[in-house]
Order: structure tokens, then C-alpha cells, then sequence
């Protein structure tokens, strides 16, 4: 399941910041949204959005964020997404 | 009559706008000066304008190296070190001269703009009335409003400024709770905004004009585009220049003057002036079209001549924009960082050729004639001290 979801969630990030930000990028667990994505406010909203789309409401991205410092952000990786996107749609569905 | 004091970042698409009302004020007979960085108001405001000094030249070469270190950043360290290290320091450096100038020039009203905090901080030291001058609209949509933690940290930022300077606190020095004069308007930013902030359109006029242009270029019966990126340049530049000569090589019928330092661009045909610096101002009205980066001036200006855009937006405010521009239907939007040359000459063709954009455009440019410009910003101003 968990390369699922990191290729989804790498299919939707590409989506939200064009293809070409992500051509020599080899995105994997460690890369990270704000230094290695670019990825500004306004995106993380997008990919909110994107994620609610597959996902539904349980992947709530936004609320991920609303508790995470500026720091945190700026630190933040597709792993640490991929875990919580795994942890969201495991309880809803019962799958832990 | 009254005296304005205008408080300034050493950034020229600040300080124009500035310009304009602050020249309407002094046709009305009020006393106006200028306080910021001198060297760079001087190439900017008409000879004998008062300049007081807040920046030497030594700080302002600081600001302008943290700023290309900005330009150079990505995702969430934009935003920190834009207040870190660029919007607090700023003000601290300025407050000691902004100080100095409202105690020599004794001002009725301060006119800050929105990225000189010194100006409300030494309004509220003085007890000075200050009203609040945003050359873009960016700030009033509380662009990090979907990350709560963020935005606090930015206001804690100011908090910690003001205590520091002020002693107390004081409402939110970004927006002045009497007049929050703002450059654009409801044909691009809508409406639902307080009843102190007023939409006035580009305030365009008064600006010297210092640079010169190869008037005799430019050909009857042919039609016209503008490729403006600002001040910004770098790899990611080099690179959009290129896909641009690309896509005008072949443009038939098309005069096209790309704005740009010498060799950006790698071929240019002779229907292609590359230029360092142009009279932007004066040369709107020769103008079919504008490739812009988006930058709030470059776009205001296109649309108070009537003329749509194609907008690649870079960061910053100018996703904001280049969509105010797709919203109200004068534009197009492309991806700066991967467009190619083909998009490039497609979008252009299309503004040119389809008329809706123009028509769209024009009726910003009406919008922004109704909104009064620099008269309707003086107005305000005069009713402030009234």
C-alpha cells in the first residue's frame, strides 16, 4: 500500500506544480514539499483539494498544516505526508 | 494646505505610485517629501522633490543583496526570510531617518507604504496620522491565511517589532484602520473590502520619464507586443528569453520589443529590439500586447492602456494577479517555469488576434478611469486631514 500512495501522491503533486518542476526530481520519502518541491501556500491548498478529490474528507491537508509551525513546514516530506494520508484512510476504513 | 510625508521602500514599483499622488498633491498647492533610500528617489521623482534620507547607500545595498537572496529561495523560506530578513530589518533601519524626517518636515499625514514599516511605527511614536499606500493588492487576502501557524508567526514577527520600537502595542501596522489607498480596481480584485481602503487604479502620472528609446523603430502597420519580466533575471530567465526569441522568430506582421539584459536574447530578428531599459510608460500606447511576469505595475499599466496580456506568472504575488487578469478575461496565463516557444507564440497570436481579450481589457482600462488614479487617492488624502 505504501508505494501506492506515494505514487499517487506524487501523480497529484504534479498536477498541482506542472510536470517540469518534477523532471530530475527523483521523488521519493525523503524529498521535501517547501526546498525541493517550491511548493508555496496557495499549492498546499491545491493539493488539498486534490487529495479531498481521491480521497475524500478523511485526508484533510489543510487541517494537517493549520498544526504544523513554519519550521515544520519548510521541513516537511513526502514521506510525512504519505504516513498521514496512510494513517487517515486506514482508521476511516477500519484498516489501522 | 497640508504636508505629506511618503515613506518608501527603495523598490521602484513602490515608490511609483507614490510619485503620481504625491506630484497631484503638490499641483494642489500641498507641501510633499519623499523619505527612503535618496539616490534611488532621485532617478524616480521629478527633479526638486524633497528627499530625506533613511537608507545610506551602504544599507540599501543589504536590503538589495538579502532581496537577490530571496529571489533565490523556494516554498515556505520565502515567506521567513521575507520578514526575517528583509521586512524587519528594513524597518529598523529606517526608523532612526524616517524619525528625523518627521520631526525636520513636521508632516500632517504619513503615507506608508505597506512594505516601509517604519513609517506607522514612527507615526505611532509621533503621534502622527498615518494612512497606508499597497502597491499591490497581495496583503489584502491574507495570502497565508490556509496556514494558521504561519500567519501567527508573521504577526508575532510585527508584534515583537512594534513592542521593540513603539513600547506597546498598536493595531495592525500593515493596514492603517483611516485610509488604505490600494492601486488597482473591483474589475480586478471584486469587491466585500472596508469602507477606509480605496481602489483608485495605477496612479500613473507625474513620472519623469529618463530613458530613451529608438522611437523611429517602430513601424507603421505593424503590430506591437511589449516582453517585460521587471527587474528579475537569473537561469530560470535566461530560459523563458529564450523559448520568447523562439516563439517571435517567425512572427509575422509583429514588432516585438523584449525588455532584458544584453545577450538574453539568443537570436534577434530584425522585427526584435532587445532592450535594457525602455520608457514603459510611453511606450503603452504604441502597444497591441503585453508578455508580462505578472508584477502588479507592468499588468496595471497594459490594462490602463487597454492592452491584454499574456502573464507567466514566478512567484510571489503574481500568481494572484496573472488569475485576476484570466478572471476578468484580458489575459492569458502561462507556466513561467516550463512554458515552450510554441505556447508562447500561441497565447500571443490568440490576444492579438481574438478581440475579446482587448475588449476585456478595455473595460479594466474604463474601470480604472472611473477609480480617478492619483486625483481620487489626493482626494482621500485631503479628506484625511480635513
Amino acid at each position: 500500500m505504501a508505494d501506492a500512495v506515494l505514487d499517487e501522491l506524487v501523480r497529484l503533486i504534479e498536477e498541482v506544480v506542472g510536470p517540469d518542476v518534477l523532471l530530475g526530481i527523483e521523488v521519493d520519502r525523503d524529498t521535501t514539499f517547501s526546498d525541493d518541491l517550491g511548493l508555496e501556500s496557495i499549492e498546499f491548498v491545491a493539493l488539498a483539494d486534490r487529495l479531498r478529490r481521491h480521497y475524500g474528507d478523511r485526508v484533510d491537508l489543510v487541517g494537517f498544516l493549520a498544526d504544523m509551525d513554519i519550521d515544520e513546514i519548510m521541513a516537511m516530506s513526502v514521506g510525512r505526508l504519505v504516513d498521514h494520508i496512510e494513517a487517515s484512510v486506514g482508521l476511516a476504513t477500519g484498516r489501522g | 494646505m497640508s504636508r505629506y510625508l511618503f515613506v518608501v521602500p527603495p523598490l521602484v514599483g513602490h515608490i511609483n505610485p507614490t510619485v503620481a499622488v504625491g506630484g497631484e498633491l503638490a499641483d494642489r498647492g500641498h507641501e510633499v517629501a519623499w523619505v527612503g533610500h535618496p539616490a534611488t528617489l532621485r532617478t524616480l521623482l521629478p527633479q526638486g522633490a524633497c528627499v530625506l534620507p533613511a537608507l545610506d547607500d551602504e544599507l540599501e545595498q543589504r536590503i538589495q543583496d538579502a532581496r537577490q537572496h530571496w529571489l533565490g529561495l523556494r516554498g515556505m523560506a520565502v515567506v521567513k526570510f521575507f520578514w526575517q530578513d528583509f521586512m524587519i530589518p528594513l524597518a529598523r533601519a529606517m526608523v532612526p531617518g524616517v524619525e528625523a524626517a518627521v520631526r525636520e518636515f513636521a508632516p500632517d499625514v504619513l503615507v506608508a507604504d505597506q512594505q516601509a514599516l517604519a513609517g506607522p511605527l514612527v507615526a505611532h511614536r509621533t503621534a502622527t496620522p498615518w494612512v497606508t499606500s499597497a502597491s499591490t493588492p497581495a496583503e489584502l487576502f491574507r495570502p497565508l491565511k490556509s496556514l494558521p501557524k504561519v500567519e501567527a508567526w508573521v504577526d508575532a514577527q510585527i508584534e515583537d517589532l512594534v513592542h521593540e520600537v513603539v513600547g506597546r502595542s498598536t493595531p495592525d501596522i500593515r493596514f492603517s484602520e483611516r485610509l488604505v489607498l490600494v492601486f488597482t480596481s473591483s474589475a480586478l480584485v471584486g469587491n466585500g473590502f472596508p469602507d477606509h481602503y480605496v481602489f483608485t487604479g495605477p496612479a500613473l502620472s507625474h513620472r519623469p520619464n529618463r530613458t530613451d528609446f529608438p522611437w523611429h523603430w517602430l513601424a507603421d502597420g505593424q503590430r506591437r507586443v511589449l516582453v517585460s519580466l521587471g527587474t528579475l533575471n537569473g537561469a530560470a530567465g535566461e530560459r523563458f528569453f529564450g523559448e520568447v526569441a523562439d516563439a517571435v522568430a517567425d512572427l509575422r506582421g509583429v514588432q516585438v520589443v523584449v525588455v532584458g539584459p544584453p545577450g538574453s536574447l539568443t537570436r534577434a530578428p530584425d522585427h526584435v529590439l532587445l532592450a535594457e531599459r525602455v520608457p514603459q510608460l510611453e511606450l503603452m500606447p504604441h502597444l497591441d500586447a503585453v508578455v508580462s511576469h505578472g508584477g502588479h505595475n507592468t499588468v496595471c499599466e497594459a490594462l490602463a492602456h487597454g492592452l491584454p496580456l499574456v502573464v507567466a506568472p514566478i512567484r510571489d504575488d503574481q500568481p494572484m494577479i496573472a488569475d485576476q487578469v484570466v478572471s476578468a478575461g484580458a489575459g492569458i496565463r502561462l507556466t513561467y517555469g516550463r512554458v515552450r516557444a510554441a505556447e508562447i507564440r500561441g497565447a500571443l497570436e490568440e490576444v492579438l488576434d481574438r478581440p475579446g481579450y482587448a475588449e476585456a481589457a478595455r473595460r479594466v482600462q474604463q474601470s480604472f478611469q472611473a477609480a480617478g488614479g492619483a486625483s481620487t487617492a489626493a482626494d482621500h488624502l485631503e479628506a484625511v486631514v480635513a
